[in-house]
């Protein structure tokens, strides 16, 4: 049985983050979030949603106007480097330099790092086919995001965020990818967060989701628990509501239908029993995704 | 035991992927083709060979622990229990698709469907090749 290093301090915890662009209307709107020691957590949201602000928030890349975000104990936006040191992130848009090979591109961060994992990094560049002294520019797509999430990998983080990390990567590519992240919470109870529109690769990572939807984490759960308590119902509006009071259910999205009819997501306390005749069906993960983002 | 065949999942699906573990592996034992003492993949061997978070298999694991189709053995290897020494009898192997059955049961309802055509139908499938 493997054990995980659970403790109860959090990995990294977000509390009332209200961030907004000049002009622009407020991207996070006083959120909270957390993410625990051990946790995948697959971040979804529309695009535009605000993932990547919120994933640059938690790395205190980003100075929210309100709220404050505390990684390992610390206060985001003043790590020190020792603490710093112990997260790897994997942008959407590379930062590599472009006019580096990886070989240099590796040796200059290696030089930022007290751990380094050198016999890692020369499996995945084999495995990952990332010639070693070509110019990165010269790197496809596929090429350029794998030497980034190696760079993210190299120097063994305890938190690792990435942000659409598998959008140039082929299936094979990207099931190689998941297994190196399953490793990382096998070795070290790595905490992982990852923003993805591929929804079947979170369903295999991510324990745990988080929606985010009106600048907020509207929920956060472990998919499992959602596939086997969220049920979609159709009726009347007078028997939706009868229905969810004597189930004891949380409305998590209501569709107007025609007709004063209706369609609700709800999530239905553990062991309840639907009565019979009442029109339900079971969801996946694309319906949770296209009903609660 | 080879992790990557020892079971198979389906993303996409409404069933979470540590009940369709435990489903494929009652399955298999009840078919006799794991049996009392066979060794299954650890924990970590089957969560980097399904690239599936570890809490999803020892989740999956404990559930056949408590249902008594798995044990823990001296060591930490987990091996088919005792009691399951050869494939289940027919009449239980057939129970086991009874939820299945259910579920289809009741959508051939929904749908109104003539009962024999609704068999001729199951037979059909049943006749074709496997994928």
């Amino acid at each position: 049985m493997t054990h995980f290093p659970h403790t109860d301090k959090p990995t990294a915890e977000l509390n009332g983050i209200s961030l907004s662009y000049p002009k622009g209307a407020a991207v996070l709107n006083g959120l909270d979030w957390q993410l625990l020691p051990g946790q995948v957590v697959g971040l979804l949201g529309r695009n535009g949603a605000g993932k990547t602000t919120l994933l640059e928030t938690l790395l205190g890349l980003r100075e929210p106007q309100a709220g404050t975000v505390t990684l390992f104990g610390q206060d985001a936006l003043t790590l020190d480097d020792a603490t710093r040191a112990r997260v790897g992130y994997v942008p959407q848009q590379n930062d590599l330099f472009e006019a580096f090979t990886p070989a240099q591109l590796l040796a200059y961060f290696r030089s930022f790092y007290p751990r380094w994992n050198e016999a890692k990094v020369d499996g995945l560049l084999s495995r990952w086919d990332i010639a070693r002294d070509k110019p990165i520019r010269k790197l496809s797509g596929g090429q350029k995001q794998r030497l980034s999430i190696i760079r993210a990998l190299a120097h063994e983080p305890d938190l690792l965020v990435l942000d659409e990390p598998v959008a140039s990567l082929d299936p094979a590519g990207r099931r190689d990818f998941l297994r190196e992240l399953v490793g990382e919470v096998l070795d070290r109870g790595a905490t992982v967060v990852f923003s993805t529109h591929i929804l079947s690769d979170l369903e295999r990572v991510a324990f745990n989701l988080a929606f985010l939807s009106g600048g907020r984490v509207a929920l956060q759960a472990p998919l499992d628990e959602l596939l086997e308590q969220v049920r979609a119902f159709t009726g009347t509006v007078t028997e939706m509501a009868t229905l969810m009071t004597r189930l004891g259910a949380q409305p998590l999205k209501r569709t107007a239908l025609e007709a004063g009819r209706e369609r609700v997501l709800a999530r239905l306390p553990a062991q309840a029993t639907v009565p019979a005749g009442v029109a339900v069906d079971r969801v996946n993960l694309d319906d949770l995704f296209a009903e609660l983002t | 035991m080879d992790p990557t065949h020892f079971v198979h999942i389906n993303t996409g699906s409404p069933e979470p992927i540590y009940r369709q573990l435990i489903e494929q592996v009652k399955r298999r034992v009840a078919a006799g083709q794991l049996k009392a003492g066979d060794e299954i993949p650890s924990v970590r061997e089957l969560a980097q060979a399904l690239a599936v978070h570890p809490m999803t298999i020892s989740k999956a694991y404990s559930l056949l622990e408590s249902d008594g189709v798995l044990e823990r053995r001296r060591g930490l290897s987990m091996v088919v229990a005792a009691q399951h020494q050869r494939a289940q009898s027919t009449a239980d192997r057939v129970e086991l698709l009874r939820p299945t059955l259910q579920k289809a049961a009741a959508e051939a309802r929904q749908l109104e469907l003539p009962k024999a055509q609704t068999l001729q139908l199951f037979k059909t499938i049943l006749d074709e090749q496997a994928p």
